[in-house]
């Protein structure tokens, strides 16, 4: 092999692929493998990598936890998983097989240096046997309250860098408690990793129809020029789930709707909307327009989160045919708790494209149904020439609908004559279902993210300035919120679209909530 | 069952939908639209209409009409606005018949239905051979024309007539009973219609192992190994009976059409060059082996960089390496799988005084091959992928449906095919 450094070529087979590129053998040590997070979607997720092959050969595992399992019993306990979570099944024995020759365990705590050094010895042992060239990704699926004490002993053992091949790490949301925590969070990550290194996932950045949303504003010529406050009234984002808290009452007790989805997930879909069209398609092109929107919000202070937030928590009722208890009844949560589950807020991004433009969010655990949505409802046509015809009072406004899920797909609203002798005019959709339509079936989020990982490219994780932003703008809210008394927390029935005070909220800017 | 009388040409396709007078299929269509409309009122299903392209089918016989029309069914993620089925035959006295139908297939459950229209049109005589100009009327506008060829692309005024008003021509290259002949017609093809792009369905069966060979070179570790790369070793299936033959099941034996675009795609991305010598070339159709001497004229571009320990900063270009090199196609004999079926690939590779073999191989498992590198340092792991030997026609046309643009890399490849056979 030559000896001397050089600049690699353009493998010439590629030319011409779909896949543009697959990884290199790489090992993914997961902290915390015994967890909920990697049974349910991270080794389905490989699995699934696997079977569609652009995982190279050598690829390998290290679940890293407490508990005193052995390589085997990790292995059984992955190929349970799979067989429970993957969206192929069943499982391909001879894929397994192959697959799970390259997983293995580590036995630690977070806190013991012997760990990471036979951590250490391990990665250096898959190198050589399995050619993994020094590269290793580091994920973090571990209670948040774990990361600095994980980070600071990768550093310590000198597992952050090496001297050949790359590192990553990444790191699950909840990134921080506030912003104080985030700051602090970032602050000990960047002491032992580069942000280049850094992956912070938000999974919803990993779903196709999110995707979609830029592809579907810029590729596409006649909406641009519509997509600004002279022709937009007002913008809904809606994340609804029908279910509850799902007996991780002590998890959401510390976070509630605002930290759970509208610090991350919401204000991530309102970016992708509201962002001007990034110079090139590139990862920090991309942020750096996102982190853009962030900064221009206008930020919620005092007596503007009274009038532009609604928080409240769902009380017994009827979700999905069954009757499920209130909030406050749930296991886990206190019987006095004021966390949200249920939050509106009307928001403002001063710029030049979106000033007066009013963003809606709502969000929401035990509503009627699961629904994501972005729906963008236009002005009125400027010129009533229906005035003094029947069809007064019949004109609608377009509304352009991206639904992420389900359903996933587009719609436009817009009115048409109705055949007749009369002027009549009724409002029709043109409807694109985008996951029916590409039957294809559609990769799960954490595939592609944890791809583009081990690719190298972050275009779909957060970045720090980004994360701080987004804390920035939630801490002004999180703040208020303190200093009120508790009745300000409302309570809505359970299978119903949130508290009557959310649609005053709306209603008296002149328009309500749609009905996904 | 389809009826055909060749005396009276009183034609049934019950499966076509209803017979219609060709000036009248429109309105019989909108009647139809209507109708599927009925449903949405009464609170039935919910009509899905995304309108992406015309797809033209034209078939040898009725026979082979119906069962193309049954594969479209595999087909409702790509939005076909229209099918057009085209049956003729020169033979019969002139005559044109149309059918008409809505097809519908549940997309969720069976609340939401994707609908597209497929309109069935016999040209028998001498209007066959105006088929391109009867069927003109039935496209919808705005959207491309994709033509599926269900015959080998023979030297026909009714396939370039067609071929011309086609924004891309879909053929299946595994049916080609001579390959050269096949190739060549499709050459002439492009030539004469720089318009129209080209797919062939026997290069989609190829893309998985494309797929595999360049994940070899992904990898830092073995991309200098590239420029080293001086045999190429591909198998192909045949059926145990020797000679040139079509099997019961209607295979041809032996069929080296994949393994040859498998052979000038390689041949292609590692820019080799025939040698013009006697015996450089070993060419056995009958049996499906040809051998082929080359000349590796570049490797990967390789720009050296000094390092840290040497004397020099700068750099030198360095063009990969150069010398001679083997292409071998084999046939395997292996029964549990089709005729043409690739079976293995080796790439050896020598630099310097470094040895090492890339291969896949699929062994008696029809479902995975095992793909493996040795290195003169010892094996890596190997890894078993899992890669049906046979791929649904369905599949492997929904694939080339979703392309736009000509496809150069086929077409280069093809033309190095043509170059190795000639």
């Amino acid at each position: 092999m030559p000896q001397r450094s050089a600049i690699e070529a353009p493998n010439p087979f590629r030319e011409g692929l779909r896949i543009k590129q697959s990884p290199e053998p790489c090992v993914m040590v997961i902290f915390g493998a015994t967890g909920d997070l990697t049974h349910r979607k991270l080794l389905p997720a490989l699995y699934n990598l696997a079977l569609e092959h652009p995982l190279p050969a050598g690829f390998s595992v290290v679940g890293f936890a407490r508990r005193p399992y052995d390589d085997e019993i990790f292995r059984q306990q992955a190929l349970d998983a799979i067989n429970a979570y993957s969206r192929q099944k069943p499982v391909n024995p001879q894929v397994w097989e192959s697959f799970a020759s390259g997983i293995h365990y580590l036995q630690s705590n977070f806190y013991d240096p012997e760990g990471y050094e036979k951590l250490n010895n391990l990665l250096n042992m898959l190198d050589h046997e399995r050619g993994t060239g020094g590269n290793r990704i580091f994920y973090l699926s571990t209670p948040p309250s774990q990361y600095p004490e994980i980070i600071q002993r990768l550093g310590a053992a000198g597992l952050n860098r090496n001297r050949k091949g790359w590192t990553r790490l990444i790191i699950e949301k909840p990134f921080g408690h506030d912003l104080a925590s985030a700051r602090e969070l970032n602050r000990q990550v960047g002491k032992v990793f580069k942000e280049d290194q850094i992956y912070r996932i938000d999974h919803y950045l990993g779903k196709e129809t999110v995707q979609n949303i830029l592809v579907f504003r810029l590729a596409n010529g006649i909406f641009e020029p519509v997509w600004n406050r002279r022709y937009v009234d007002h913008i809904q984002i809606t994340v609804a789930e029908d279910i509850g808290i799902e007996g991780r009452g002590g998890y959401y007790e510390e976070a509630g709707a605002i930290r759970d989805m509208v610090q991350n997930h919401m204000l991530q879909l309102l970016t992708l909307v509201a962002m001007e069209p990034p110079i090139t398609f590139e990862a920090n092109a991309v942020r750096d327009e996102k982190v853009k929107v962030l900064h221009a919000l206008q930020p919620l202070t005092g007596r503007d989160v009274v009038t532009n937030t609604i928080r409240a928590q769902y009380g017994p009722g009827w979700v999905g045919g069954r009757q499920v208890p209130g909030y406050l009844e749930e296991p886990g949560v206190s019987p006095t708790s004021t966390t949200e589950t249920y939050v509106a807020l009307k928001l403002f991004v001063d710029n030049w494209r979106w000033a007066g433009v009013p963003f809606y969010l709502r969000t929401g655990k035990h509503l009627p149904k699961r629904v994501t949505e972005i729906a963008i409802q236009f002005k009125q046509a400027p010129l009533m020439i229906f005035k003094r015809s029947e069809a007064q009072g019949q004109v609608e406004p377009n509304v352009l609908t991206l639904r992420i899920q389900p359903d996933e797909g587009i719609s436009l609203k817009f009115g048409a004559k109705v055949p007749g002798t009369d002027m009549q005019i009724r409002s029709v959709n043109m409807d694109f279902f985008y996951g029916s339509s590409f039957v294809r079936e559609q990769p799960e989020a954490y595939e592609r993210l944890l791809l583009d990982c081990m690719l190298g490219d972050s275009t779909l994780f957060t970045r720090r300035d980004e994360v701080e932003a987004q804390w920035t703008f939630i801490q002004g809210i999180l703040d208020e919120w303190q200093n009120e008394p508790p009745s300000t927390i409302l309570t809505y029935e359970a299978g119903t679209w949130g508290p009557q005070a959310a649609d005053e909220f709306i209603w008296r800017d002149g328009h309500r909530w749609r009905r996904p | 069952m389809a009826k055909h009388n060749s005396a009276d040409l009183e034609v049934s396709l019950p499966w076509a939908g209803k017979q219609v007078e060709t000036t009248e299929v429109e309105e019989q269509l909108s009647r139809l639209w209507r109708l599927a409309a009925d449903n949405v009122r009464i609170g039935q299903n919910m009509n899905v209409r995304t309108s992406v392209l015309n797809f033209v089918i034209c078939a040898p016989d009725a026979e082979t009409a119906r069962q193309a029309s049954a594969l479209i069914r595999d087909l409702s993620s790509t939005h076909i606005a229209r099918l057009t089925l085209l049956i003729f035959d020169t033979r019969l006295p002139s005559a044109v018949s149309t059918w008409v139908t809505l097809r519908s297939f549940p997309i969720i459950s069976d609340l939401m239905r994707h609908h597209f229209e497929q309109i069935t049109v016999m040209t028998t005589g001498s209007a066959a051979y105006a088929s391109a100009d009867i069927i003109q009327r039935f496209l919808k506008p705005d959207l491309p024309v994709y033509l599926w060829w269900l015959n080998d692309p023979a030297e026909s005024v009714i396939f370039s007539r067609l071929a011309g008003i086609s924004s891309r021509v879909i053929v299946d290259s595994n049916s080609f009973f001579a390959p050269q002949q096949g190739i060549e017609s499709l050459l002439a093809l492009l030539q004469d219609l720089p318009g129209t792009a080209l797919s062939d369905l026997n290069w989609g069966r190829i893309t998985p192992w494309r797929n595999l060979v360049a994940q070899f070179f992904d990898s830092q570790e073995y991309i200098p190994y590239l420029g080293g790369v001086n045999r190429i070793e591909i198998e192909h299936a045949v059926a145990p009976l020797a000679g040139h033959i079509r099997t019961e099941q209607g295979d041809i034996s032996p069929n080296p059409t994949r393994a040859l675009l498998f052979a000038g795609w390689l041949k292609a991305s590692l820019n080799w060059r025939l040698v013009d010598a006697p015996l450089s070339r070993q060419l056995d159709p009958m049996t499906g082996s040809y051998t082929w001497q080359l000349t590796r004229t570049t490797g990967p571009l390789m720009v050296s960089a000094a390092t840290s320990d040497e004397m020099h900063g700068g750099r030198t270009g360095k063009l990969g390496y150069s010398g001679e090199a083997t292409l071998t196609i084999r046939p395997r004999v292996q029964p549990n799988l089709r005729p043409g079926t690739l079976c293995y690939l080796r790439l050896t590779s020598d630099l310097n005084t470094t040895h090492a073999t890339f291969t896949i191989n699929r062994e008696e498992d029809a479902d995975h091959v095992l793909t493996s590198v040795e290195l003169a340092h010892g094996t890596r792991p190997r890894r078993v992928v899992s890669l049906a030997a046979t791929q649904k026609v369905g599949q492997l046309l929904h694939d080339e449906l979703e392309i736009m643009g000509r496809d150069q890399l086929y077409e280069t490849s093809l033309r190095h095919v043509f170059e190795m056979l000639s």
